[in-house]
């Protein structure tokens, strides 16, 4: 009978655990970066059921968990990719790979986790750098459709959704003067036939889009109107009915604006439809500092590492924006804009580290990183630091994951230890031994 | 700040005297080819004059403290098309070898400066990848401030582009079909196609080279013919043929790097670097028993289909296998950071420091023959320096100052307090042309900004 | 109001009356007597004396005696200029009279140099003048008495030929049929080779290197065909050869420097078109003893350009010091002369050489720049350019200093023609508005 018992024991706790929840586990005796305040040495992080329990300097391990030693090893929150691509294209120069960008202005019913591949190659090779969760983005005139944040694990788009629909994504529309280059370079694309070539032009596209767009969302409204009253012959209508969460405040609008006038309508637009912002790349936020104070709208930085937008820029312009908003108490969070290629999202620490040598605050680059990027999109109760009550996305390092040379030990996601194994890991190793 | 410079250059007499020497006092020294050195280093007539724990300062010499700070060669990038105009291929024709970069060059592109302030002081300037066989190409420091011809890396060998694989194919094969108005598609269409463009062009250049030896041979005998005319693109193929010329490759896959190898052994030349080559670490013995260098980049994939097996490790994986590697951008932004790239080296796949640092100094040095002059901190080498406020391959540093033949041609404390100047002069000429723009007003906000 | 009735009528018949009424007196004899004669290859003389006989200048003095029968103009107030010229001009010749050299429509791609793409090098401007162009008289109504006109359009354009603006036959109206080969650097857009700037210089290298080899080889073949293979006939080498100035777009100190380095190499004698920022090159040019035709477009902020776009510093700077080029070049000694760059009413032409004035160059420069300078960079200065006895009798006549607005023009001599400018001209004039 007691045989019973002790084998039972084990049962009870894996049974107590369902197969969602991860494991239970003990990390024992390494550097705990909890960001939510100073670092623990020799700590503890406690995990039961892919939550955390707790971090601190003496944990006791409870009977039976599996400790995990970590000496020398320094654990953070695992890394959050803020803006990419990720799983809706896998090869930049193979059309049938793409799904980012659909047809049509007007499209705040299209949801990006729908065409997310758990397959793409991208996924494991992304989180083999520590990033354990992603905002994927679908892009296109106007808007696009809902942002999606996914952890980058999980054998179905639904495990490995965080929040199907993070955010409306708008991209504002600008004013922009087509130059027709004197010498087109042969075999260079041609610039659109209908591109505006005199800034009045140009202005009239822009100053119709606005209309629509203001058109869309009272139309949005209205419909709420009519639904809530259950008018006569009341329709829904998927499109609308998508606007319904962003109009009651309840879904914020992630506006990708990039230049200063862009930025500006922006908050313009967001004043007048009284919807929740998030501004997205606004590499010239910088211009509009006191603006955007104001109001506390949150930003999430393109790549640090980036040309100046103009020439006349300094050198270092991108390099500097994020401390440049930190000091003046904004909260933002560095996305990749990733889909492939040069800025693949595994590279996300580094774009934080080079603000770092420009200005920002170690601390604040990490933040950048992990919990200001849970906070702006929502998920601050359940991710972004090691605390307790929220999941088990960690990642456990030999060093500063801010610098390139630092190793990735381990990742855990919901507790549950990820493989770091991809396809470029095993293409090395095939011909490292290769006779 | 630039403009400035320049303005103050073009003002100043012409001929500029030689620079005083610079002493970089108690800093840690990079040499790249002999170790670490704690101490100091002497920059005197273009050269560096002096390494060592401690270095007297000649009379007149501009003394700097370079205590916390490190010290390491100027960076050379092995692949990049900035301070070019009109464009960078010659794409209308598959073998384009009488056109060149050295006709086109643009010394006041603003991507110069930029590379030169993340410590890039050599470029390797490249047609692009449009062509089986491109343009010529031509070395360059970046002496922001002077003109192309002065730019030019005197004595440096120069060099041809090639392209294989995707690229050189793209306009034979067009992704909507054939475009209006276009009569003919450019051959080729498939890599086979390509191979048989390179050959076939050598083949030509050989024919064309033996009938001015049949001429020559006639000439000397004082017998009457007509001298065959000067072909400029079989020119470039005989340069190739007689060494004088350097072959760059762009390829990815390693059936493509072996069939390169192949036919450049056929047609008698050596392939001097293999650019990209995404796929080498599979063939790294070929490549090593070849001689041919590697260029390539960290971590760069997935943007194309022959770039789907790109792998981080590919240049610690060549490395080991006995391949001269060297990191490149073929970017204007990524050739700013190619200090934080030669890092990934180390983290995917081990390469240790001073390797890492190699693969952006000594290693593109030696694979464009210039390594008797640059690549590494050696007294008698052009006094090309970088001065770094950390370690060059960690991410929290960055560069300070940079010396071209001794000359300082960036210095991040000068190019801060240069900006309120800069900017004011453009108001100043925003104002005597009529017309500042508008601060744009916020629409229908809160806020309206005055003009 | 004239221009709507010739409009209306278009009759070859009303403008020749018109010309005729313009034209009253055939070439006779004339005194210009107590007028201010700026000679240019001499002093200006205050009161003196102008003697046109049967085309030609005949004396220049403080007291010739005036020939009996003579039509006598008393100068009083009045002052002569030599005729203007436009030193690199499209009047006299309509746009379209140009095919594109090369290539027929349909033909296949060019696949390099050796197919002479966009070459028209053999045609010469003074077979395409057409007599009865509206431009022409435009211009001799502005006070412009000779164009140096080219054919255009490709990359070798043609021969340059100077010719009068004035005449019934184009025959008559030449002084020089050939001078200089206009070469652009263009791209051959969607029919092969050159497809970029670096293929179009380089194809300019290949066709001087040809036509240098075609030159020897018909040399060694004409004195001794026997046992030869025959060099074959190239009419676009032969077009080459038959002028040894050649011009050379350059605009930029770049461009210039390019351009110089190129010309050098090829061992071309040339002179460079554009000259905008010449003041920077002005001494490589000196060392080169290279003429520079500068353009009277000066580079300008495009009326359709986005406001808020930024323009960098150095583009700034190019506009703002672009007319301070003349005179750079005068202070350095650098042959120079001033043309229309494709703006039509001479009146702006004239602003913009005040302007260049105004911004440095002596008003003696400048008119020697529309006038003489012009002649001797072609080598016609024995025959134009300046009020000399025995010069072709090209002369215009003020009623007060050429750069002043409300100056007006009261005669034009070509060939010793006398003309009188059309009324609705003086109306553009003293409107001051350009048309």
């Amino acid at each position: 009978m007691r045989w019973l018992l002790i084998l039972a024991l084990p049962a009870f706790w894996l049974a107590a655990a369902d197969s969602d929840a991860g494991d239970s586990f003990l990390l024992r005796g390494g550097t705990i970066h909890t960001l939510s305040g100073a670092p623990i040495d020799n700590g503890s992080v406690l995990v039961r059921n892919g939550k955390i329990i707790g971090a601190g300097k003496d944990i006791a391990a409870p009977k039976g968990i599996k400790v995990i030693e970590i000496k020398g090893l320094q654990v953070y929150p695992g890394m959050i990719d803020a803006a990419t691509e990720i799983g809706l294209a896998e090869v930049d120069g193979v059309r049938e790979t793409l799904d980012i960008r659909e047809i049509g202005r007007f499209n705040p019913q299209l949801v990006a986790l729908t065409a997310v591949n758990p397959s793409s190659e991208h996924i494991p090779v992304t989180r083999a750098n520590g990033i354990t969760t992603a905002a994927t983005l679908p892009q296109g005139e106007l808007i696009s459709g809902q942002v999606s944040l996914i952890h980058l694990d999980g054998w179905t788009t639904d495990e490995m959704a965080v929040s199907r629909t993070a955010a409306l994504h708008l991209r504002i529309p600008s004013i922009q003067v087509s130059t027709r280059p004197v010498q087109p370079e042969e075999g260079a694309a041609p610039p659109p036939a209908a591109a505006p070539t005199t800034f009045a032009a140009a202005k009239q596209n822009f100053d119709k889009q606005i209309t629509e767009l203001n058109e869309f969302f009272d139309s949005a409204r209205r419909y709420r109107e009519a639904k809530n009253a259950k008018a006569a012959g009341f329709r829904p209508d998927l499109k609308l009915e998508a606007m319904i969460p962003v109009l009651e405040g309840k879904e914020p609008v992630l506006v990708t604006a990039i230049r200063e006038r862009e930025i500006r309508d922006a908050i313009a637009f967001a004043d007048k439809q009284k919807i929740k912002m998030i501004l997205c790349q606004a590499p010239e936020a910088y211009k509009v500092i006191k603006e955007i104070q104001q109001r506390d709208i949150p930003v999430i930085l393109g790549p640090t590492l980036e040309l100046p937008l103009n020439e006349d820029d300094p050198y270092d312009r991108a390099y500097t924006t994020p401390a440049e908003l930190q000091k003046a108490g904004i909260k933002f969070a560095i996305g990749t804009f990733s889909g492939t290629a040069s800025l693949s999202s595994r590279n996300l620490p580094y774009q934080a580290a080079q603000a770092v040598a420009f200005g920002l605050p170690h601390e604040e680059a990490l933040k950048a990183i992990t919990r200001n990027a849970a906070e702006i999109w929502g998920v601050g109760d359940r991710m972004g630091t090691i605390e307790e009550g929220k999941w088990a996305d960690l990642v456990i390092t030999d060093g500063d994951p801010l610098e390139t040379k630092t190793q990735i030990r381990q990742l855990f996601i919901k507790g549950k230890a990820v493989d770091l194994d991809n396809k470029q890991k095993q293409l090395y190793e095939k011909y490292l031994n290769r006779p | 700040m630039k403009t400035l410079v320049l303005l103050t250059l073009v003002c100043t007499a012409a001929v500029f005297a030689a620079d005083p020497p610079v002493l970089i006092q108690n800093a840690t020294i990079l040499t790249i080819t002999n170790g670490t050195v704690k101490g100091s280093i002497l920059l005197e007539n273009d050269k560096i004059a002096a390494i060592g724990e401690r270095v007297a300062a000649p009379a007149g010499a501009a003394v700097i403290d370079g205590s916390g700070k490190y010290v390491m060669p100027g960076i050379i990038d092995c692949h990049s098309h900035i301070m070019v105009d009109g464009g960078i291929n010659e794409a209308s024709v598959s073998v384009a070898s009488m056109a060149g970069i050295p006709d086109v060059l643009n010394p006041e592109a603003i991507a110069i400066y930029r590379a030169l302030a993340g410590g890039v002081t050599t470029v390797n300037v490249l047609h692009g990848s449009a062509d089986a066989i491109g343009g010529r190409t031509v070395v360059m420091k970046t002496r922001w401030g002077k003109s192309a011809e002065e730019m030019k890396f005197a004595g440096a060998l120069p060099g041809l582009k090639f392209a294989l694989g995707e690229n050189p194919k793209r306009r034979g094969n067009p992704a909507g079909g054939v475009p209006p108005g276009v009569v003919e598609l450019r051959y080729p269409a498939t890599r086979m196609g390509v191979e048989d463009v390179i050959r076939q062009a050598f083949s030509e250049a050989k024919a064309y080279r033996a009938n001015w030896e049949e001429w020559n041979a006639k000439a000397a005998r004082g017998e009457l013919a007509i001298p065959p005319a000067r072909d400029w693109k079989l020119e470039a193929l005989v340069e190739v043929l007689e060494g004088k010329r350097l072959v760059h490759v762009h390829c990815y896959r390693q059936d493509e790097i072996l069939m390169m190898l192949r036919v450049a052994e056929e047609a008698g030349f050596k392939v001097r670097t293999l650019q990209h080559a995404l796929e080498g670490y599979k063939v790294a013995g070929e490549i090593a028993r070849s001689g041919a260098g590697i260029s390539t980049f960290a971590d760069w994939w997935a943007y194309k289909m022959e770039a789907q097996d790109a792998i981080p490790y590919n240049a610690a994986l060549l490395t080991r296998k006995g391949v001269l590697v060297s990191l490149n951008s073929d970017d204007p932004e990524l050739m700013r950071h190619l200090d934080k790239e030669a890092a990934k080296a180390m983290k995917y796949g081990g390469l240790s420091e001073a390797e890492a640092l190699s693969l952006i100094t000594i290693n593109p040095a030696r694979q464009l023959m210039i390594d008797g002059r640059v690549g590494s901190l050696e007294v008698g080498k052009d006094a090309d320096v970088l001065l770094y406020d950390g370690h060059p391959l960690s991410n929290f540093s960055k560069v300070l100052k940079v010396w071209i033949d001794g000359h300082q041609y960036f210095d991040r404390d000068q190019d801060i307090a240069d900006r309120p100047k800069q900017e004011a002069e453009r108001k100043e000429l925003l104002r005597k042309l009529g017309g500042e723009p508008r601060r744009p007003a916020i629409e229908g906000g809160t806020e309206r900004q005055t003009p | 109001m004239m221009n709507s009735i010739m409009k209306a009528w278009k009759l070859p018949a009303l403008f020749a009356m018109v010309l005729a009424a313009a034209a009253a007196e055939g070439p006779g004899t004339y005194v210009i007597r107590d007028a201010r004669i700026v000679r240019v290859s001499a002093p200006a003389l205050e009161h003196g004396v102008v003697v046109i006989r049967d085309g030609l200048i005949e004396s220049v003095g403080e007291n010739v005696p005036a020939p009996a029968g003579a039509w006598i103009l008393d100068g009083n107030g009045l002052t002569v200029y030599p005729g203007l010229v436009d030193a690199l001009s499209t009047w006299g010749i309509p746009a379209n009279g140009n095919g594109r050299g090369g290539a027929g429509q349909g033909a296949a791609a060019a696949r390099g140099p050796e197919d002479r793409p966009l070459n028209a090098s053999w045609a010469k401007a003074a077979d395409q003048i057409v007599p009865t162009d509206r431009s022409i008289q435009t211009a001799r109504d502005g006070g412009f008495t000779t164009a140096v006109s080219f054919p255009r359009g490709n990359i070798f354009s043609g021969q340059g030929s100077i010719f009068n603006l004035a005449g019934e036959r184009a025959g008559e109206m030449v002084i020089a049929d050939s001078v200089a080969q206009l070469i652009s650097f263009r791209t051959n857009t969607g029919r092969g080779f050159p497809g970029s700037l670096m293929g179009a210089i380089a194809y300019v290298r290949q066709i001087y290197s040809d036509a240098d080899h075609y030159k020897m080889a018909r040399a060694i073949y004409e004195k001794h065909p026997e046992g030869l293979r025959r060099p074959a006939y190239d009419r676009a080498l032969e077009g080459v050869l038959e002028t040894s100035l050649v011009l050379l777009p350059a605009e930029t100190n770049v461009e210039i420097e390019r351009m110089l380095a190129f010309a050098r190499e090829l061992k071309l004698r040339a002179v460079l078109y554009g000259g905008h920022e010449a003041w920077r090159a002005a001494d490589l040019l000196k060392q080169a003893n290279t003429p520079v035709l500068v353009s009277l477009k000066y580079p300008e902020r495009s009326r359709d350009a986005d406001p808020a776009q930024e323009e960098p510093l150095r583009l700034l700077q190019f506009r703002e010091k672009a007319p301070s080029a003349p005179a750079a070049l005068a202070r350095m000694g650098v042959k120079f002369a001033f043309y229309s760059d494709g703006v039509t009413n001479p009146r702006d032409l004239i602003r913009a050489v005040k302007k260049a004035v105004d911004a440095g160059l002596s008003e003696d420069d400048a008119i020697r720049a529309l006038t003489l300078a012009p002649a001797e960079i072609y080598g016609v200065e024995s025959r134009i350019g300046s009020i000399h006895a025995g010069k072709i009798a090209n002369l215009v006549v003020m009623d007060g200093d050429l750069f002043a607005e409300k100056t007006r023009i009261k005669y034009i001599f070509v060939d010793g023609n006398r003309f009188e400018p059309l009324p609705e001209e003086q109306a553009a004039r003293t409107g001051g508005g350009a048309r």
